[in-house]
């Protein structure tokens, strides 16, 4: 447990700790905050555009929206409304904004008692191939 | 080259040999011998990627354009089984491997459709078991207008650019996405382009005498495709695009993604004087907040706009997800299916990994698309006349979802405030199809608040009292048992 001001975190949360730690984590805070919901947060791995965030674990209201609940994130990232950003549960689906979060939790929390939500913005796309004009002539009919 | 189209995927298992499909080519049929598998012939660049010059050699006087090959008829004869045609096949495969290499095109074989299950074009329905719903099939999709790498335009402001070749892909599926919602807004429904016979039938003599046109909607095609034009002045050319992506911090030379694209396309649209009736609204966090799209499309609204007054403006919906991490989560598969299903479904900008495509259909497990990897010599569109063949495609292409990158944007259409109504219940029951138990994206009534925490007139009523502002440490009373727990 290295209470880094900048966590360098490479390795995700859940190869940090054994399974046993963290369900005992869970135990003791929901023992103490039984309405909020212990939630991972981290960054999708191959993620190149958001910030990283400067913490992982999160004590949350469990009747947070998930549009609130963005919307937090967000603005601790400090993005920019038309900045793309998407919280995958589980690294896979997205979670609807619309629902509380005693709903995600309740649907998609581990087995350690934790739910873990990965951030990831959009893939950009190109080639990355220098483009060399092969047809100086043109092919194009006209 | 004969496009023939054959089982390249081995769709139904029918895995024709390849002399057979020489057999077969001189029609546009579905090919009788392989029974899942309909024969989709006469278009280009299948195959080899597309071979245009070779092709344009044996492209016969009477075709009235050698766009790389299509007119896969006369050259299909040629190709009838004993005709030693090596040598220009030999030349096609080595200058679409070239292609493939500098444009990014995949080589491919022929793209082959099952002739039994239904193919779904933008909400429309084909079943390929009969030649007159492939020919209607056809002309659908080469209606729609293509948009592909250029070279040879005017410099990009900022930059010595003056081809797109390499990076502006995303853009150019942009382009052909809102290309569609204008064909949509601006043309009759069901609206073809008589010229798509040129690019593609083989039997056009006899097509072509019964052609009736209607010049107001070529000239409004022509304008449409004009606007898309490679100069600074178009409204929706990659100049205009790069410029307004620069507030995103985009560059021209730089890698675009669908979200950031739909937001300058919302620019384009907002920005040109050529569209008064039409607003786009791109939904953020994968929520459409019905009263804000009321509060863009209801003129009765805006005040003091020229435009106040009763009435609604269409309106471009995109909206931007991310279906999965690394891959595309396939529970999502079937609601992207669903989706392209809708008639107000104008077509989904992504792609496969790095390689940008628009997405306009699906058969069975593979998506129908049109591929900008494809470098055209730039077209003055001031012209009067100028040439439209580069703007459409004759070769639809296909790939699995499988290899759909998880990244896009998904585009839909509605003309009117009950066509935005109905938009909103078609599309909720596609996206409840979703296997995944979440859908997709949501409706939601009323306008999108701000919950940041600065301004305190947005939180709802039942909002949660203990949300601290951003970047602020937590309770210091709670850090010695629960140290590294941040309390919102």
């Amino acid at each position: 447990m290295p209470p880094l001001e900048k966590p360098q975190h490479t390795k995700p949360f859940k190869l940090r700790k054994s399974f046993a730690t963290r369900k005992q984590e869970v135990a003791g805070i929901r023992s103490k905050f039984p309405t909020k919901i212990p939630v991972i947060i981290e960054r999708y791995s191959r993620e190149k555009y958001l910030p990283p965030l400067d913490k992982t674990k999160f004590l949350v209201p469990q009747e947070l929206s998930m549009t609130q609940f963005v919307t937090v994130i967000r603005n601790r990232m400090s993005l920019m409304p038309s900045q793309a950003f998407y919280l995958l549960i589980n690294n896979n689906g997205l979670a609807s904004m619309s629902l509380t979060m005693a709903q995600v939790y309740k649907d998609h929390k581990d087995d350690d008692g934790f739910l873990y939500m990965t951030y990831a913005s959009q893939e950009m796309f190109g080639n990355t191939r220098e483009c060399v004009d092969a047809f100086k002539t043109s092919h194009v009919a006209d | 080259m004969a496009y023939a189209m054959g089982v390249r995927e081995g769709l139904g298992g029918n895995e024709r040999p390849r002399c057979r499909r020489l057999a077969y080519c001189h029609r546009v049929v579905m090919n009788s011998v392989s029974p899942s598998a309909a024969q989709y012939l006469g278009g280009g660049m299948q195959d080899d990627g597309l071979a245009p010059r070779p092709e344009r050699q044996r492209t016969p006087p009477w075709e009235p354009r050698g766009h790389f090959g299509h007119g896969a008829g006369p050259e299909a004869s040629r190709e009838a089984p004993g005709e030693p045609d090596e040598v220009d096949r030999l030349k096609a495969k080595l200058m679409s491997a070239w292609n493939n290499v500098k444009y990014g095109w995949s080589v491919k074989s022929k793209t082959s459709f099952n002739k039994t299950s239904p193919l779904i074009l933008l909400g429309h329905s084909f079943v390929l078991n009969h030649e007159d719903e492939v020919e209607r099939f056809r002309l659908a999709f080469v209606s729609r207008l293509w948009l592909t790498y250029r070279r040879e335009f005017p410099q990009l402001e900022g930059s010595t650019l003056t081809t797109d070749c390499g990076w502006g892909c995303m853009l150019r599926s942009g382009q052909m996405l809102l290309a569609q919602g204008l064909l949509v807004h601006l043309l009759p429904p069901g609206w073809t382009w008589p010229d798509a016979q040129q690019l593609t039938d083989v039997d056009m003599e006899r097509r072509r005498t019964d052609t009736s046109r209607d010049g107001q909607a070529e000239a409004t095609h022509r304008r449409v495709a004009s606007w898309f034009g490679d100069h600074p002045q178009a409204p929706f050319g990659v100049h205009q695009l790069v410029e307004l992506g620069k507030s995103s911090g985009k560059k021209a030379g730089d890698w675009y993604g669908p979200s950031i694209v739909a937001h300058i396309l919302r620019k384009a649209v907002g920005k040109t004087a050529e569209l008064h009736s039409l607003a786009v609204y791109v939904a953020q966090d994968c929520t459409v907040y019905k009263e804000d799209v009321v509060q863009l499309c209801d003129l009765s609204l805006s005040e003091g706009s020229p435009e106040s007054g009763p009435g609604w403006k269409s309106v471009i919906l995109l909206v931007p997800v991310r279906l999965g991490g690394e891959s595309l989560n396939p529970a999502y598969i079937d609601c992207v299916k669903n989706i392209l299903r809708l008639e107000c479904c104008i077509g989904i900008i992504g792609g496969k990994p790095k390689h940008s495509l628009f997405f306009v259909g699906f058969q069975d497990e593979q998506l129908l698309y049109l591929d900008p990897h494809y470098c055209q010599a730039v077209v003055d569109v001031t012209q009067d006349n100028f040439p439209l063949e580069s703007f459409h495609c004759s070769s639809p292409r296909k790939m699995n979802f499988n290899r759909m990158d998880p990244s896009c944007t998904i585009g839909f259409y509605a003309k009117s405030q009950k066509d935005f109504e109905s938009l909103c219940s078609a599309v909720n029951v596609a996206l409840s199809s979703s296997r995944e138990k979440y859908p997709i994206f949501t409706f939601v009534e009323g306008q999108r608040q701000d919950y940041g925490l600065e301004s305190q007139s947005g939180p709802s009523p039942n909002s949660p009292a203990h949300i601290l502002p951003p970047g602020r440490p937590s309770r210091s009373g709670k850090r010695s048992s629960v140290d590294e727990f941040v309390f919102l």
